[in-house]
């Protein structure tokens, strides 16, 4: 059991983010997005797994405004987004074909 | 990185300024619920009410301590100067995952709630961050 008070035997150790720091949005480029997310949220009572599009437009949004280092969306945790879009992508075309 | 679906963990947000900071600095969700492996986006909001620009530099903690090797950011608004002008408004975002590997390690199994805290400082010239380990 640990209690507050063990001075300097351990203390936590901050880490830089892994990509450094989101620039400022000082304009509010990306302030619709944001909204559409935090709105996502509060109706599905913040369950994360829910909004994921959401979250991925809010990020596309600052890659297109220079806002965020460009990265593929599947290195962000979008794999499974993309996965499912081209899987319609593909069903289409094929009904399409059909 | 497979999202750990039947882990659900709640993760909790704090916002604080040190006293010479005069941001009004908020979360702007108090909680997300997330999976392990699950990359998940949250806002904060800082305002400057005063009528000069403000640099502010923040850093974060997260508890339970042991937790803290799992809570990975993989960007956020931390340990960087950040300018807000009079009357500025902005939101801050956070982009960040908890490590599958949580779910695996038996000391954090009765681990269900995370809390993300983070504190501005006004950053001043010859000012360094009083972080331990961070250069």
């Amino acid at each position: 059991m640990s209690t507050a008070m063990n001075f300097g035997t351990k203390s936590f150790q901050p880490r830089p983010p892994e990509k450094g720091s989101f620039p400022l949005d000082h304009f509010g480029e990306c302030k619709a997005f944001k909204d559409k997310f935090m709105k996502c949220l509060r109706v599905k009572n913040f369950e994360n797994a829910l909004c994921r599009n959401e979250s991925k437009e809010y990020l596309e949004c600052r890659m297109e405004r220079q806002l965020m280092a460009q990265e593929s969306l599947e290195k962000l945790g979008f794999k499974d987004l993309m996965d499912e879009k081209s899987e319609t992508k593909k069903n289409l075309e094929r009904e399409e074909n059909n | 990185m497979i999202p750990v679906k039947d882990r659900i963990v709640k993760v909790t947000f704090n916002a604080d300024v040190h006293a010479s900071l005069q941001w009004n600095f908020r979360p702007q969700q108090t909680e997300i619920y997330v999976a392990p492996g699950e990359t998940a986006l949250a806002f904060y909001k800082a305002k400057n009410p005063t009528d000069k620009p403000v640099i502010g530099i923040s850093t974060y903690n997260v508890v339970p301590f042991e937790a803290g090797q799992y809570f990975n950011k993989i960007q956020c608004f931390c340990f960087e100067e950040q300018r807000l002008n009079p009357q500025e408004e902005v939101d801050m975002p956070v982009f960040f995952f908890i490590d599958p590997e949580f779910a695996e390690d038996p000391k954090m199994a009765k681990v269900d709630v995370i809390t993300l805290s983070y504190t501005f400082f006004e950053a001043k010239e010859g000012h360094t961050l009083p972080v331990p380990g961070f250069n």
